[in-house]
């Protein structure tokens, strides 16, 4: 958690914008919180003439009584005006935060965003934001509300008399010092709490996530006993640690607001010796009956403070994250002619992913990317894809260094196919329509009859009308990848990377997948990262990466004379692979 | 709100006893906090009558001790008891999806499922232990309370106490007004926030194809817009709302200006006395406080509800009958007698019939959708058939207990689940008495044994959970030397899901081979070389098996099986080219 900056500046930070409302929130509030004691004046003041026997008629009565009406009346109205009024402002800054971080997400590294869990950000753009919805709508108007009214009531009982209003205080320090017993073993406790319900929560995600293998093995006996005790351990243990606390809190909530314990009786002692008159001390008690209350709402929003600053931090640690370094400049790209020069990656900043690379990948052939996980070959893919910065060294794409190069020419060049695609929950026509701005329904039904997809969509429920589900949750992966092949195909674009688009997706269709790739290709420059090597024998260069670095390229038949490497892999895929090899 | 309240009840289980007493000793708590009236009417006694004895401060003293020492004790033992019901009934609810989770068909678990299951197991239920009891003590008990203090006001004064009742009708009558009127908002603002999470996470997940087809620049991005609803339909939400949260607010505080005016008035015609008349102003600013906190906490009861709603939809999970005994049977033979089965209404399995002899291998052949997977999962009785029956060597698979029937079977790629724990363990899970040479054994067989001892601690290193630290091909690989180690007589494999790693096939090739020896096996083949060597092949086309055979067999005739031959052929020696074929 990042907690430089200080929750409330963080906040006023995106609040700024609509400080007018917020003021006047907060105007609005106080003007509620002084309506709001006129009553106890009334009640006062109707109440001294009652014991001094003024002999008041009704009418006194009822214009007191009217008073207190309009009071609370207006009290009522200005304080859910108050309420309602920092609801909208929070809203608009709740807008803009998100907006501020989808903003944020087309700036980062589209790497960084795909290698979270994609819970991720959706956890902080939708509901960590609405966390603070309450919180910061509440907090303002309702802590100037619940200070001040103590505040200015105590200044008013100062004036009736100082003595009674100070010895109504004296309940909260003893309040204080009894919780105060508590807190010394507060952090020792609080932290065996976060760690059994850390168990607890480790215990249930194994079970459950494990459960299929837990009955495979036979073992549901032995981890459901696991997980019972882990859940019983956590309830029990929450119990027993109010056990111990609980009778100090309750002392707090009993003794703090108990003004009456110490007016009642000062007030008689006073009063008895004549140094208090009557209609005063009615007055004080009416008075402190609404002191206490506030004052405990206002100390629970300390822990909303506090929670608005968690969330700011999250929040900020995104919008604080490295962004991808472009020219903004608008600028054109002629050829494809992608180059390596001294080229360094590292995903954290430690490990080198590639170390000075020199490559070149030209334009209009096939060039293949072979090696062993961890040899690097997706990473020079995503670079060209524009997943990631260089770390070090130059990229060049149709001569032309790729930060002098806007983002997006980058990647309209690029048809980018691996083995999962991303569908939008929308119509099969539209998902492959996003393809080309413009497309008509002739030419997305031509994509799709070139991708050999015609067939399989028109049997679905409503054809090419039908809605895809959540990424493209209603289709099989196959249908996804032939649908995310036909969309690349109106693309058009003149760089092609197929990252291990081959492999097992869907065997029963891989035949078609293939020849759907096959016209994908054509007279397009080619990376290709394959796992069966049988399939890039034909590639016009072949490049073999080990340990970040380029051990040897050139053609399948130069490769096997002189790359022991290439060689092994070879034999290893040709000892394994079926068929008529 | 009754049916929240029942809604919370039911949950409550066995905790419902302490429920009532929490409830009970929070009234008895109410009467001590009355006691405070008791105190301030002896004052206002002394006042009224002109009686300046000092010992009326001791009384008033001694009453309040009374009414907080009361409180203490009572608050302490109520929110005990509060808090027992709130852990508990949750740890129970927790133990009670646990133990529900062992008889659910396997095949109803999917990622999806079990990440909601989890989600509700951990999250929702910690939602509940935190506000269901809270929630139940605060506002049903508030309302006891009020009534409690009503009906003293009635005891003093029926007059007074009529008003109040009325007031508290009314109370009652805009809450539920407001009520009704929220949840007329709620289901837009509900679908709104739905629509703001989908466009979220498709923004987060298909960045790269939203920056590669350059989508944000055609048209408004859909995540904005739906950022831009949310909003709008909270701030729509929240006018609405303004109203009835002014006329909620005021109507407590005018009745309280009516127990004044009557009160006003009784007094000045006489029917009242001086000191009853100042008690009830001053009980007029009390008289309501617990109403008003029972209707703020009405919000809470809300989501409260939602939260257990959410936590009861796991009650909706299918349950397998296990009344089966342990058996060991005879042989290994498999056989499927006339099986039938569908899910929902679509038909999957039409009638078939086939016999498998132990020892000898099966590969099952088809067309995506003709049912292969549905056929291995009934073997291991992820699901119930239909019609007819599975039998392994003569039982019926539903006669076993799923204990003793998943003993004779290995699934090796359903789940390759890794706990958090150390690698050894791991590969020990299904026999937790194996040595330490036999784990090693295992290991080697399935070619993991090189890896493992790269790791830093070799067998004892501690894999994070999930396994999230090893390559997917490795962790394939340790779940194939735990089935290895488990050593079950019946191996089911779907070659597809086995590759999630096809970089390293040949070595995941020889694991799966040291694994088949000398069992029997029925498996979803995809590679020619395991179709070839298989002892008989079954094709399976929606729903009937419509060939078998052995590969020489079948090779001759004109059918599913020859047209699948060819592609398989095709696929595995598919060349990439940038040329026009």
């Amino acid at each position: 958690m990042n907690k430089k900056a200080s929750p409330v500046s963080l906040i006023m930070d995106y609040a700024g914008a609509y400080k007018g409302k917020y003021i006047c929130s907060m105007i609005l509030a106080i003007i509620s919180v002084v309506c709001g004691m006129v009553p106890y004046f009334a009640v006062a003041k109707m109440v001294t003439a009652m014991i001094g026997h003024e002999d008041k008629g009704l009418s006194y009565f009822a214009a007191w009584c009217a008073a207190a009406a309009v009071g609370y009346i207006a009290k009522g109205i200005f304080s859910s005006i108050s309420t309602s009024i920092s609801h909208t402002a929070t809203f608009f800054t709740m807008k803009q935060i998100r907006q501020k971080l989808i903003a944020k997400l087309t700036k980062m590294p589209m790497g960084t965003i795909l290698e979270s869990p994609s819970g991720y950000y959706k956890d902080v753009i939708v509901d960590r934001v609405e966390g603070i919805e309450v919180p910061l709508a509440h907090l303002l108007p309702e802590m100037t509300a619940n200070v001040l009214a103590p505040v200015l009531m105590l200044i008013y009982l100062l004036t009736l008399d100082w003595r009674l209003a100070l010895i109504s205080l004296i309940t909260i320090p003893v309040g204080m010092a009894v919780m105060s017993t508590t807190m010394k073993s507060y952090g020792k406790n609080y932290g065996k709490s976060v760690e059994i319900s850390g168990r607890m929560t480790n215990a249930i995600v194994e079970y459950m996530g494990g459960i299929e293998v837990i009955k495979a093995f036979s073992q549901s006996e032995n981890s459901y006993e696991k997980y019972e005790t882990a859940v019983n351990d956590n309830a029990a243990f929450f119990y027993n640690w109010m056990k111990s606390a609980q009778w100090a809190m309750s002392a707090y909530n009993a003794i703090t607001p108990s003004v009456l314990l110490t007016v009642l009786p000062f007030g008689i002692l006073f009063y008895a010796s004549g140094s208090l008159m009557a209609g005063a001390f009615v007055t004080v008690i009416v008075l402190s009956l609404g002191l206490l209350e506030p004052l405990i709402a206002a100390m629970n929003y300390t822990d909303n403070i506090a929670r608005v600053g968690t969330v700011m931090g999250q929040i900020n640690e995104v919008l604080a994250s490295p962004e991808i370094e472009r020219t903004n400049k608008v600028s054109s790209v002629n050829g494809s002619r992608i180059e390596f020069k001294n080229v360094t990656f590292s995903y954290d900043g430690e490990k080198e992913a590639l170390s000075n690379i020199d490559l070149t990948i030209p334009e209009g052939k096939v060039t293949a990317l072979v090696g062993h996980s961890g040899s690097g070959k997706s990473t020079v893919a995503k670079l060209v894809a524009g997943f990631w910065d260089v770390s070090d060294g130059e990229l060049f794409m149709g001569g032309q260094n790729i930060h002098d190069i806007p983002l997006e020419v980058q990647t309209e060049r690029i048809a980018y196919v691996e083995q999962n695609n991303f569908l939008f929950n929308e119509t099969v026509m539209e998902n492959i329509r996003k393809g080309k701005a413009g497309a008509t329904d002739e030419d997305v039904i031509n994509a799709a009859k070139a991708a050999g997809c015609d067939e399989f969509i028109r049997g679905l429920d409503k054809g090419y009308q039908t809605v895809v589900g959540s990424a493209g949750g209603h289709l099989s992966g196959g249908e996804r990848q032939r649908i995310a092949i036909a969309r690349a195909m109106l693309k058009d674009a003149p760089i092609v990377i197929l990252d291990e688009a081959t492999a097992y997706i869907d065997p029963e269709n891989e035949a078609v997948i293939q020849s759907a790739l096959a016209k994908l290709v054509q007279g397009k420059t080619v990376i290709v990262i394959a796992h069966r090597l049988s399939t890039i024998t034909d590639a016009d260069n072949i490049i073999v990466m080990e340990n970040g670095t380029v051990s040897a390229h050139g053609t399948h038949e130069t490769l096997l004379k002189n790359s022991e490497l290439y060689r092994d892999m070879w034999a290893a895929h040709t000892g394994t692979k079926g068929g008529a090899a | 709100m009754i049916g929240a309240f029942k809604k919370i009840w039911d949950f409550a289980g066995s905790e419902q006893k302490n429920i009532k007493s929490s409830i009970v000793l929070a009234l008895l708590n109410s009467v001590f906090y009355a006691l405070q009236f008791a105190a301030v009417y002896v004052v206002l006694r002394s006042l009224t009558s002109g009686d300046t004895s000092k010992i009326n401060a001791l009384y008033a003293l001694g009453i309040m001790v009374v009414s907080i020492a009361g409180r203490i004790i009572l608050n302490t033992y109520s929110q005990l008891q509060r808090v027992h019901a709130g852990y508990f009934m949750v740890a129970n609810k927790r133990i009670s999806i646990g133990n529900k989770l062992r008889s659910v068909p396997m095949g109803y678990f999917n990622k999806n499922n079990l990440g909601q299951m989890t989600a509700i197991t951990t999250t929702t239920l910690t939602d509940v232990e935190n506000t269901a009891p809270v929630v139940l003590v605060t506002v049903l008990g508030g309302f006891i309370n009020s009534v409690v203090f009503a009906l003293s006001v009635l005891l003093f004064d029926w007059r007074i106490g009529i008003i109040v009742f009325i007031g508290m009708a009314a109370f009652l009558w805009t809450t539920s007004l407001q009520e009704k009127h929220s949840r007329k908002g709620a289901p837009e603002r509900q679908r709104a926030q739905e629509m703001l999470v989908e466009k979220i996470l498709e923004a987060v997940q298909g960045i790269s194809v939203i920056k590669s087809f350059r989508l944000t620049e055609r048209s408004e991005s859909a995540a904005d817009s739906a950022i831009e609803e949310s909003c709008k339909k909270n701030l729509f939400i929240e006018k609405q709302m303004t109203p009835y949260q002014i006329f909620q607010q005021i109507v407590l505080n005018l009745f309280a200006v009516i127990i004044m005016i009557a009160t006003a008035a009784l007094y000045l015609n006489g029917s009242m006395e001086l000191s009853n008349a100042m008690m009830m102003f001053v009980a007029a600013f009390m008289v309501f406080e617990q109403m008003k906190s029972a209707g703020i906490s009405i919000a809470t009861l809300r989501i409260a509800e939602s939260s257990i709603d959410k936590a009861n939809e796991t009650d909706n999970v299918p349950v397998m009958d296990e009344g089966g005994r342990d058996i060991i049977p005879a042989n290994f033979d498999i056989a499927f007698e006339n099986v039938d089965f569908s899910y929902g209404e679509r038909k999957i399995l039409d009638r078939v019939s086939f016999d498998i002899k132990q020892k000898t291998t099966t590969a099952i052949v088809g067309p995506s959708g003709s049912g292969k997977t549905t056929m291995c999962s009934l073997i291991a009785r992820f699901w119930d058939v239909k019609g007819g029956k599975v039998t392994i060597g003569g039982n019926d698979v539903r006669d076993f207990t799923l204990d003793s029937l998943m003993k004779n079977i290995s699934m090796v790629f359903q789940n390759v689940y890794l706990f958090s724990d150390t690698v050894e363990n791991n590969i020990k899970f299904g026999c937790p008495n194996a040595t330490h040479e036999q784990v090693v054994e295992a290991a080697k067989k399935a070619c993991c044994h090189d890896f493992i001892m790269q790791l830093p601690d070799g067998y004892n290193t501690v894999l994070e959970e999930g396994g999230a630290s090893l390559s997917g091909g490795e962790r394939q690989r340790l779940s194939i030397a735990r089935a290895i180690l488990k050593d079950a007589p019946i191996i089911i494999l779907d070659e597809a899901t086995a590759n999630v790693d096809p970089e390293n096939e040949d070595r995941l090739q020889s694991a799966i081979e040291a694994l088949m020896e000398d069992k029997t096996i029925i498996m979803i083949a995809h590679r020619l070389k395991t179709v070839r060597r298989a002892d008989q092949i079954l094709v399976l086309d929606g729903g009937h098996i419509v060939q078998r055979g052995t590969h020489s067999e079948l090779a001759k005739q004109d059918g599913i099986y020859s047209r699948f031959i060819s592609q398989r052929e095709q696929a595995e020696n598919w060349h990439i080219t940038g040329q026009t074929t």
